[in-house]
Parts: C-alpha cells; structure tokens; sequence
C-alpha cells in the first residue's frame, strides 16, 4: 500500500505548521522524514494517521482516502514512548491487538508469534514494569507490527536505546522492507537515517527544503569535504585557491572545496605548505548537508 | 461500535482489578460508616460513658435544689432522656473562721430574739397597767415601764443593726467562699458544673450555671427544663392554684412524630429519614468521584505515556471518550450494585432491620441510580476534558484537587436541603447541574418533591450533559496531543470556543 501525501498544509491558529509538503511513499521503500524541532514531523505524521485532519490537500493510500480498513492497515510507533506500566505484557498486547480488529485469537496468536520472535516469549506474563527500559522499546516495536500492518510509522525508533538493541531494531526494520511494508522513518539521528532510508524528505518550518535519495542529495549538494592531517600547524592551509572554507581542529582542518575543485592541484600545495599524516577526499554526511541547510533556512 | 465495546470492556476490566477500586467499594464505605455510626453508638450507649455530675447549691435552705433533682429524674425517666447527667445538691464544708461568725451571727440572733420578747412583755404589761384604775401608783409604774420599754427597744435596735450587720458580711463571705469551692470542684474534674440557686433572684427566673467546658453548655436543656418545672410550680403555688393538680399539668408532652410518604405515613426516626439519605447521597458521591477519578488519572496516564497515540491511530476520539466513560460508569453501576448486594446481606443477617432502610423503595433506588448516571455523565466528561489539557500528574494535580474541593460543595450545601426539602430556594439549587444529582436525590426521601422538579432536573441534567460532552470532545481532541506547558484558563476557553 502506497502512500501519497499531496500539497498538504496544516495551521494552528495563524501558524503554519505544515506547509504545501507533498511526498509519495511506495511498498518496500523507507522514507526518512527528517528535520530539526518544531519543524512540522510529528504533525505530518499525526495527518497521515487520521488523528489531525490537513487543514488543506490530501493523503491517499492506494489513492483512497484514509478509512477503518486502512486504519487497521498501519502500525504506529510514537515518540517519547511509554506503556501501561502495571499491566501483564499479553494483557496490553491482547488490548492493542483487537483496537487493530484481530479477533481475540488471532491477537492471543499474534502476540505470542511476535514475543518469540523478538526473543521477548518469557515475558508473556509478567507486568510490564518488570521489562527493562530496553525491553519496553522492543515490545512498542512489537506493538506497532502485532497486527502484521502494511504501513509503519515510526517516529524515532532508536530514541533511548542502546547499540546493541539499536542494531536489532535496525535489522528488523530491514526486514519489514525487504517484506515490502511501506516505512515512513522520523529520526534526529541522521546517521541511522543514512543507513536505513531509501528516500529523505527534510523540512523546516513545515517547508520541504530538501528531498531525494542519498545519492541525490549529494549530487545536488555539489561539496566535498577535504581532511588534513598534520602534527605541523594547519593554519598555513587558510591561503589556499578554490577554498569555500576551513574548519581547524588541533591537528586536523576540514577544508570544504566546490566539487570540481581540481583535488591533485590541491593536494600538490598542501604538501608544499604543511607535513601531512593523512589526506581524505570526503562526501559530505547526511548530517553535514542536514545542518548546512538548516543553518542556510535559518540565515 | 466493535472498537467502543472493546475500550469499555478494557476500561472496566482494567479498574475493576485495581486496588483502587476495592478501597473505594469495601474500605472506604466501612470508614465512611464507622465515621458516621460510632459517634450514633456511644450516643446510644450512656453505660459507655461516665455519669456526669452537675452540681446544686443554694444560698439559703428553701431547699430548691432537691426539689428541682426530683424534677430532673422525673423528666429523664419520662422523656427516656438518655443523657449521662446526673444533677446533685451540693453544699462546700464552711471553713472555721466562717463558722465562727455564724456562731456570732447565731448568737447574736438568739439576743436579738430574747431583747424582741423582753420588748414584747414590757408592751403587754404596760397594756395591763393601763388598763387599772387612775392612781398614783399606776401613773408612776407606766413611767417606770415606758423608760424600761425604750430601753429595751433602744438595746434591740442597735442589737438588730448589729445582728443584720455581721449576717449581711456572713453571707456575703459564705456566698464568697461556697463560689470559691465549688469552683474548685470544678477544676478537681468533681463535677461538669455546678447550678447556683440565689432565692433574691430564683423566682424571678434567673439561675446560674458555671463551668468550665463549653460543650457543657449545650448538654444542659433537660437541667434547664427541671428548673422551670420548679420555678413554675413555686408561681402557680404564689397565685393559689391547686396545688394537687400542678403535678398533672406539669406531666411531660409526649409528641408522636408521623410523616406522610406519599399515602402512607410512618412515624418519625432521625435514623431513617436523614441519616439514610445522607449515607447514600455519600456512597454515590464516591461511586462518582471514584469513577470520574479513574477517567481523569487514566487519560492523564495514557497522555503522559503517549499510548494515546498507539489508540489514536487505531480509533478517533469520540469512540475512545465514548468506551472509556461508558466502561467506567458501567463500573461505577457495578460498585453501587455491590453495595446493593452488601445491604442485602445485613439485612438477612439481621445487622439491619428492613424498616432502617425504609426508604430505599424501588422508585427511590430507581432515582437514585438515574441520578446517578447523570452525575456521573457530567462530572467525567468535565474530568476527561480537563484531564487530557495537562501532560504531568504534577500539573495536573493541583486543578485535580480544585475540581474535588469544587465538588464536596453539594454536600456543604446538602444542610439546606435537610432543613427545608421543599424550599423555593433548595428547589432552584436543584436546578444548577453541579447540585442537582445530590441534592435531588436528598430530597427524594426527604422531602418527596413534586413530579414536575423530577422532570425539569433531568432534562437540565441532559442537556448540560451533552454540552458538557461536546466541550470535552472539543478540549479532548486538541488537549490530547498537546505537551509542553500547562494551559492558562484563557487558551482552555479558546481551544473550547475554537472551530
């Protein structure tokens, strides 16, 4: 099931929250919706869940509108999660699992199914307050996929988890891809965005400033990033031609240069200026075009 | 539809299971009840309680004070008075330098007696020699008499000034001194107060009682009776009435107290007819306030938890507001039932005579559970508005506070209603949605109100009802999402009056 978000803007009041954002989602793809606080994501994500109505354009899935059938179609994992804390893991399981319209077996089956498979089956009937904090986040994960949905949502998965459990998160979510869910990803952390997303989508204000997949992103953001390494002083490197800028760190520079800048001419005057230990023609990260075009927007 | 019954059921399962929900059903009726019964019982009791003396003392010995003891047992045994007071003449020891003056004052009487007799012979016997033939010697023994007389009047005059001298300081140091002692009677915890009977002042009604308690001096009435019973006698007896037919007249009133119940009457009992009404007014109140309570901290959890979300994605708001106060109020039902069922096992274990729970007749308890619901209906839709504007139990707990403080005022104001059922005033309360469940259902037994003020409360209740729910939908399905700062009252009216 696809998803298509069409010129959809939101207000609260007089505020836009959500502006003219327009994005399509496809089955066996992950969107990374990124962008800083207060930038319009959870918004966006609450719109696509039905639970806030746009305020103009529409959301389809499958082209149709959003209705019961595909309510029950979407998974859902929200931000800053926490769960019914004094109640027997089933319990809670049994609960979310019919609001999803499984029949009382089919969730009793479902829920049993999905503990084993998150290694979690020991826990079946025990409070949970007595999962660790970990454990909490996977059986949200659990949650949100307990009724085997096409869609999933899930706005910051790896917020409070440690590297270990961050990495089975990960490879879960690889596999609901490789199944051929539709993934709409909302993350701060743009290095595990970079990892998963097929597809990104960034916005400021509720304004899509910058969209495409990894590798047209960097196209477009026509940057490379050189890194010096040197136990000399790097201030020397400050005179050097086709310079867009330069970041000293004790005994490292940044040098970020056009794209076509000529990299042989430079490294050439480098060495003539300076003793290096390592020289690195670098693209930039997901975060350093994140950030330059935030503090651009900003600017 | 599926989605609501699921809520419900998840709602009532949930809270029915809690330890919230047993202390609110089984320990918090049997506190409420022990509050309520164990001061009745050592009412009931006076062998639980020491008696309690109240003295009598007189200034003079017309003996007043047996009499109005006589008086005051007579009315206890009549009215079957069950105060613990017992009412004794007292009379202090007079010390020896008070004895000694009344010896004094003694003393001076008995020459004041016998000058009064000398005086009087002189007198008759100067009659008789007046009464001889005109002679010498008759003329001389009249002179001889006459200076005697004068003397002796003159002696017993100043023996009379003297005598009513030394009795007037007597007295005066006696009242002084019997004051004295009882009063550390008093403060020896001998005796609860002490009636102090000054005959200038007794027949002109005026009688004091000194003691140390203030709640002594509301526990006095049926002493006070005693003394106008005597003080009564003693006029009638001045203005020569028979005397034999006082004691008839005086007999206590018996007053009959029969209340009209619709066709029937019953007689009169505080027990039932206002103790009852007022302990189940109380029961719904905590059936209400638990169940309004469960709404309020469950949606400020789930808020709080973010669940809201995972159960907004899953169904909209109305079906989620709907199941949860729909479930909860089944659950407050459930509770009263319980209570129902608890009542009904009194009364086949006979700890509760049917006659004690008269009231509770079919239409009534019918009443009372639609009263029920409809409080029940306004005040969660008020808490689940509320509840889902604040994203803290910190935040939330201060307003949480306010809105209980807010809804005790009914049972403050409940006093009116005991007093005047019928009122015009307790009629138009019962008319103002907050008041209207508990004050209806006060006056239900009470005051058995016309069927008219049945009608126009419940359709006041319903209509406020759905404007409430309307309002807490509205507040809901923004308040819901919102975190970060609490709310001021301005942006609660916005968001309410916000299309």
């Amino acid at each position: 099931m696809n998803i298509s978000v069409e010129n959809v803007s939101k207000a609260f009041r007089t505020t836009f929250v959500v502006r003219d954002l327009s994005f399509t989602i496809e089955p066996g793809q992950i969107l990374g919706l990124l962008g800083p606080n207060g930038a319009g994501k959870t918004t966006t994500l609450r719109m696509i869940l039905d639970i806030l109505r746009p305020d103009e354009g529409k959301i389809n899935f499958d082209g149709k509108q959003i209705n019961r059938n595909v309510r029950n179609r979407i998974g859902y994992l929200p931000e800053e999660r926490g769960i019914y804390q004094k109640y027997k893991v089933i319990d809670v399981l049994l609960y979310l699992g019919r609001l999803k319209n499984l029949s009382r077996r089919m969730s009793h089956v479902e829920a049993v199914r999905h503990l084993d498979r998150f290694d979690m089956i020991e826990y079946l009937e025990q409070p949970v307050s007595n999962l660790s904090k970990g454990l909490q986040q996977k059986l949200q994960l659990l949650i949100s996929l307990l009724h085997n949905p096409d869609i999933i949502i899930l706005d910051e998965p790896f917020w409070g988890l440690d590297p270990f459990n961050q990495q089975v998160i990960r490879e879960k979510i690889k596999a609901l891809r490789n199944e051929g869910k539709t993934i709409l990803l909302s993350t701060h952390q743009l290095s595990e965005a970079e990892a998963l997303c097929d597809y990104f989508v960034l916005i400021d204000h509720g304004e899509d400033v910058l969209r495409g997949s990894l590798e047209e992103i960097r196209k477009n953001f026509r940057e490379n990033i050189i890194i010096v390494e040197s136990p000399q002083n790097l201030k020397a490197l400050q005179e050097l031609p086709d310079l867009q800028k330069i970041v000293l760190e004790d005994s490292r520079a940044l040098l970020y240069v056009d794209e076509n800048a000529p990299v042989d001419l430079l490294l050439k005057e480098i060495v003539s200026s300076v003793n290096i230990t390592r020289f690195e023609l670098s693209k930039p990260s997901l975060n350093d075009i994140f950030l330059k075009i935030i503090k651009n927007s900003k600017s | 539809m599926k989605k609501f019954f699921i809520i419900t059921l998840w709602e009532f399962f949930r809270h029915f299971k809690s330890r919230s929900f047993l202390l609110a059903t089984f320990v918090s009726p049997v506190l409420l009840a022990l509050i309520i019964l164990v001061p009745t019982l050592f009412l009931d009791n006076p062998t639980s309680e020491q008696p309690r003396i109240i003295g009598c003392m007189e200034f003079d010995s017309s003996n007043v004070c047996p009499e109005i003891q006589k008086r005051f047992i007579e009315l206890k045994e009549n009215t079957q008075n069950k105060s613990v007071l017992q009412l004794v003449p007292i009379k202090p020891d007079t010390s020896l330098f008070l004895q000694r003056r009344f010896l004094k004052v003694a003393s001076l009487k008995t020459e004041l007696d016998s000058l009064n007799d000398s005086y009087n012979q002189i007198k008759e016997r100067r009659k008789y020699i007046f009464q001889k033939p005109k002679t010498r010697s008759r003329e001389q023994l009249l002179k001889q008499t006459y200076e005697e007389l004068i003397r002796t009047r003159e002696s017993r005059d100043l023996t009379q000034l003297e005598y009513e001298k030394t009795k007037t300081e007597s007295d005066s140091i006696w009242r002084r001194e019997m004051i004295y002692k009882a009063d550390n009677m008093l403060r020896d915890n001998l005796l609860e107060g002490y009636l102090l009977i000054d005959p200038q002042e007794f027949y002109g009604g005026v009688v004091e009682f000194h003691s140390l308690l203030p709640s002594n001096f509301l526990q006095i009435e049926a002493v006070r009776q005693a003394v106008q019973v005597v003080i009564v006698e003693a006029r009638m007896k001045q203005d020569n009435i028979r005397v034999d037919k006082i004691q008839e007249w005086l007999s206590p009133v018996q007053l009959r107290e029969i209340q009209l119940h619709g066709e029937d009457k019953q007689e009169f009992d505080f027990m039932i007819t206002y103790l009852g009404p007022i302990i189940v007014v109380l029961f719904l109140f905590i059936s209400i306030f638990t169940s309004s309570g469960f709404l309020f901290s469950g949606v400020l959890q789930e808020k709080t938890n973010r669940v809201i979300e995972v159960l907004l994605s899953s169904v909209n708001h109305y079906q989620l507001i709907a199941g949860k106060i729909f479930g909860l109020g089944i659950l407050g039902i459930f509770q009263i039932f319980i209570w129902f069922l608890f009542t009904g096992v009194l009364i086949v274990f006979n700890v509760l005579k049917p006659s004690e729970i008269g009231f509770l007749t079919l239409r009534n308890a019918g009443l009372f559970v639609t009263y029920f619901i409809l409080g029940y209906l306004f005040f969660a839709s008020i808490f689940v508005g509320i509840g889902s504007l604040f994203s803290n139990e910190e935040d939330a707990h201060n307003l949480n506070q306010f809105m209980r403080m807010l809804s005790i005022f009914p049972i403050v104001l409940a006093v009116l209603v005991l007093e005047t059922p019928n009122s015009l005033l307790v009629r138009i309360l019962s008319f103002i949605p907050p008041l209207t469940p508990t004050f209806m259902i006060l006056r239900t037994p009470l005051g058995n109100p016309p069927a008219i003020d049945f009608y126009i409360s419940i359709g006041i209740m319903v209509v406020s009802i759905i404007i409430s729910v309307f309002f807490a939908g509205k507040l809901f399905k923004v308040g819901s999402l919102l975190y970060g700062k609490k709310p001021s009252l301005r942006e609660i009216f916005s968001l309410m009056f916000s299309r």
